[in-house]
């Protein structure tokens, strides 16, 4: 079997393990019409629309300008964009071959061709440039070669099956090089002056950027994609208040209204000029428990927790069923996961109380749970949920909050010096593969400060797996290798597994043909206006 | 008077730059690493150290201000830790915004607040006064956030009137500087009132009675003018607290204007931004006292500067 069509079944097995995902488009409905302004109404502004980039309302607008190489549909898809096919991976796994496609122009006029990849993907490598996502995204890639005009290979320090993935992701959009010198070029730590005026080769063209209140883009009538854009403009309006944002929406002041509150869901469904989408993200919500510090060191008092309380109520009561009770330490749509336990860890109070007798805790537990307020949809509400359903359980859990760089900075503490007991955090796998969600959380070189293992999880099994996994190009291998290390995790509990979020969006009935993405994008690629 | 003027610009310094010094300690002492929330919940502690250093942020306090006050002297504020964006750019747009806003709200407010007061003092102790000074106490009391929300639900919402956000026509501006206005003039009508009363009962008035004046001449003419000075004070402050304290206002309404940048700001831990935008604020608050001052005189010609 060829690296080809080994990487073409690779495709085919994430199809195949990928849970379908609903995207925002609506019922059956007339002809696609041209013309017209999308109004999104969003809670921020963006911070820059270059590779500095660092959060999804960055990336949102990215997307729309700038192309990358490879997508990643939303149904966890990985298909050429930029690229012409899928790439050829050398013997050894340590290279990577894209052929690009010909005849692509970036809004400037300039050719899209190997040299501006390699351009692009030299400027992130480069570690003076202080790109926020280069150790993350491109952290095993160590050169880039210009094979032909239309060729490059990626050479890798050891073989890193991820970097497909990774490929898809925005903040690696290809922009035009002439473009980034003509503006005074980019310097960090936001990619300043170019950050606020993109070039690309996308379906649309960035046209004004007023910044805290909006960003307008144009049509670019000479896209190169089968699917032409249909809207004359995208509008992003930052609209911070949730409140407001719904009531513009009912207004008909803007088409879209990203994160709607869930308790106004209901009185949404009755407004028959709306429609509420729902879909799930690859934002997976958990409360870690520092695994280094007694009475977390003993597995039996980690289970408890996880029997003691009842996810199933917190997502139906408290986050009116905008979630999704986790299954495993990651969610759907992203490139290896599987189902650890269906329908999420069991809800059992005696069976906590029992593990907690056997432990030693049978008297009771005291202990003190860190939550952010307001970073996450009902985050303050879920932890006293929380805390209500563990007392059932014999445990007193404390309630602290604190304000989101305070909360970052407290959790962020090497083992010897943290105090934290419980946090409740989230993490998005934004590069759609569960390299990204796993080895990143759960691998004991991620210990914090140094990685985003803040919970000081050690098992060496699963490091050995995360690491293994990294290297197999077989996809149904790769897959079994993670469900093996998703299944020790989830035995091992060093979280308080809670769930998925999902993306709850207000759209008009006009709107047609949205996307809702799992990593926390709203599309208008290919968006239209009824009458 | 231009010797006054130019004392108290001059005692203006010493005030600015201890605001400068408070707000410089203050916002590095509460927690929370800008380098570190720049870098984004996932970066390595690396790539943090990097941004700190890049930032000058590893310094020792005493440098970093000395620094930061070099540059002001230049007229530079540094630039923006997220966007990069040069601190004074970013005033130069967003402060005319939210001047625009309070100014519009004083017009509210005295639009309001000022008729509303006389009416109720001219009509002292009748059901007007109580309906007057009622709403006044409803006004005052009322959030910011659940009267902007429903004034958007009834005319933009129901009857689609008026524009929900936005800021460039005067219609985008209506609702927000009701919003802003209320509650100054509920405090300016109960100002006026009681200032009125005062003058009401003075000897000058009973005189001004008995030459045979007009009610409407003796209120307007005689009363009205010296009852105005203490109010002028309260709509000085109050211009004061709707340039600072528009960060409601300006949030419902999506309003991009200075107090949305300076919350943002302080969430974000932008220290420059934070910085520049609170000396400005200072500023203000400053040059707006010495105005209210200045306009004493021309209300009160016995008020003489030395």
């Amino acid at each position: 079997m060829s690296v080809r069509s080994l990487l073409l079944v690779s495709v085919a097995a994430v199809l195949a393990v990928a849970v379908g995902l609903p995207a925002a488009s609506g019922p059956a409905t007339p002809a696609p019409r041209p013309g017209g302004t999308l109004i999104i109404g969003r809670g921020v502004d963006s911070v820059t629309l270059s590779p500095y980039a660092s959060a999804s309302p960055d990336a949102e607008v990215i997307s729309h300008v700038a192309e990358t190489l490879y997508q990643l549909t939303p149904e966890g898809r990985i298909e050429p964009l930029l690229a012409e096919r899928l790439p050829q991976v050398s013997p050894d796994g340590r290279s990577m071959t894209i052929r690009l496609r010909r005849g692509i122009r970036f809004h400037d006029g300039t050719p899209f061709d190997a040299a501006a990849v390699k351009w692009n993907f030299d400027f992130i490598l480069n570690p003076e440039n202080r790109a926020p996502f280069r150790a993350i995204l491109l952290g095993e890639v160590t050169s880039v070669d210009v094979v032909d005009a239309y060729t490059v290979r990626l050479n890798l320090r050891r073989p890193f099956v991820p970097l497909l993935a990774h490929l898809t992701h925005d903040f690696l959009a290809i922009h035009s090089p002439t473009a980034v010198q003509r503006a005074g070029g980019m310097r960090p730590p936001t990619g300043e002056p170019y950050g606020r005026q993109p070039v690309g080769t996308g379906p649309f063209r960035f046209r004004e950027w007023v910044r805290g209140d909006r960003i307008v883009l144009e049509r670019n009538p000479d896209y190169w994609g089968p699917r032409k854009p249909l809207l004359d403009q995208v509008v992003f309006r930052a609209i911070p208040d949730d409140g407001a944002r719904v009531l513009a929406l009912e207004g008909g002041q803007i088409h879209v209204a990203v994160r709607v509150p869930p308790r106004e869901t209901t009185r949404l469904a009755l407004n028959r000029a709306l429609r509420i989408d729902r879909t799930s993200s690859v934002r997976t919500i958990y409360i870690a428990f520092n695994n280094q510090k007694p009475p977390f060191t003993d597995p039996r008092v980690r289970q408890a927790f996880n029997y003691a309380v009842n996810k199933r109520a917190i997502v139906q009561t408290v986050l009116g069923g905008a979630a999704r009770v986790s299954d495993a330490p990651i969610s759907p749509g992203i490139v290896g996961y599987s189902p650890i336990q269906p329908g999420g860890w069991p809800y059992d109070v005696e069976r906590a109380k029992r593990l907690l007798a056997e432990a030693g805790h049978g008297a009771g537990l005291n202990v003190t749970l860190l939550h952010p307020t307001g970073r996450y949809v009902q985050d303050a509400a879920v932890a006293a949920a929380v805390q209500a359903q563990l007392r059932a359980a014999g445990i007193n859990a404390r309630l602290q909050t604190m304000e989101w760089a305070a909360y970052l900075s407290y959790t962020n503490q090497p083992v010897d010096r943290t105090p934290v007991e419980m946090f409740m955090l989230g993490w998005g796998t934004v590069t759609g593969d569960a390299d990204y969600g796993l080895f990143s959380l759960f691998h004991s070189s991620q210990w914090a400060p140094a990685g985003f293992n803040r919970f000081f999880y050690r098992n060496p099994q699963v490091d050995q797996l995360l690491e293994e996994a990294r290297a197999i190009t077989d996809p149904a291998r790769r897959a079994a290798t993670y469900k093996q290390a998703m299944e020790l995790i989830w035995r091992d509990a060093p979280w308080l597994f809670l769930h998925s979020e999902s993306q709850v969006t207000g759209l008009r009935r006009e709107v047609q043909g949205l996307v809702v993405h799992p990593t926390e994008r709203v599309l208008a690629h290919t968006a239209w206006l009824a009458r | 008077m231009w010797r006054y003027v130019l004392k108290r610009v001059l005692l203006a310094l010493p005030v600015l730059l201890g605001v400068s010094v408070v707000v410089f300690v203050a916002i590095r002492l509460i927690p929370g690493d800008p380098a570190q929330i720049m870098a984004g919940q996932a970066a390595t502690e690396e790539v943090v150290r990097q941004i700190r250093q890049s930032l000058g942020l590893d310094q020792p306090l005493p440098v970093q201000y000395l620094y930061f006050l070099r540059s002001v002297v230049r007229g530079d504020l540094g630039r923006s830790l997220f966007n990069g964006a040069p601190v004074v750019e970013e005033l130069r747009q967003r402060f005319p915004r939210t001047v625009r806003l309070a100014l519009a709200s004083m017009v509210v407010a005295s639009l309001i607040g000022i008729p509303a007061g006389i009416l109720a003092a001219t009509r002292h102790l009748s059901w007007l006064d109580t309906l007057v000074m009622l709403v006044a106490l409803v006004g005052v009391s009322m959030p910011v956030f659940w009267l902007g929300l429903n004034l958007i639900l009834v005319f933009s919402v129901r009857l689609q009137w008026l524009p929900a956000f936005g800021y460039e026509t005067w219609r985008h501006l209506l609702l927000p500087s009701f919003t802003l206005g209320a509650a100054s003039a509920a405090i300016v009508a109960r100002m006026t009132r009681s200032s009125m009363l005062e003058v009401l009962g003075q000897d000058y008035i009973r005189t001004a009675r008995a030459k045979g004046l007009a009610e409407r001449v003796v209120v307007n003419r005689h009363a009205l003018r010296n009852a105005l000075i203490p109010v002028v004070t309260v709509l000085g402050l109050q211009l004061g607290t709707l340039l600072s304290g528009a960060v409601l206002t300006e949030t419902v309404f999506a309003w991009p204007g200075i107090g949305r940048l300076l919350v943002d700001a302080v969430l974000a831990r932008d220290y420059p931004i934070i910085q520049g935008a609170t000396l400005l604020i200072a500023a203000t608050f400053v040059a707006l006292n010495l105005a209210v001052d200045l306009l004493y005189g021309l209300l009160d010609p016995r008020i003489r500067y030395e």
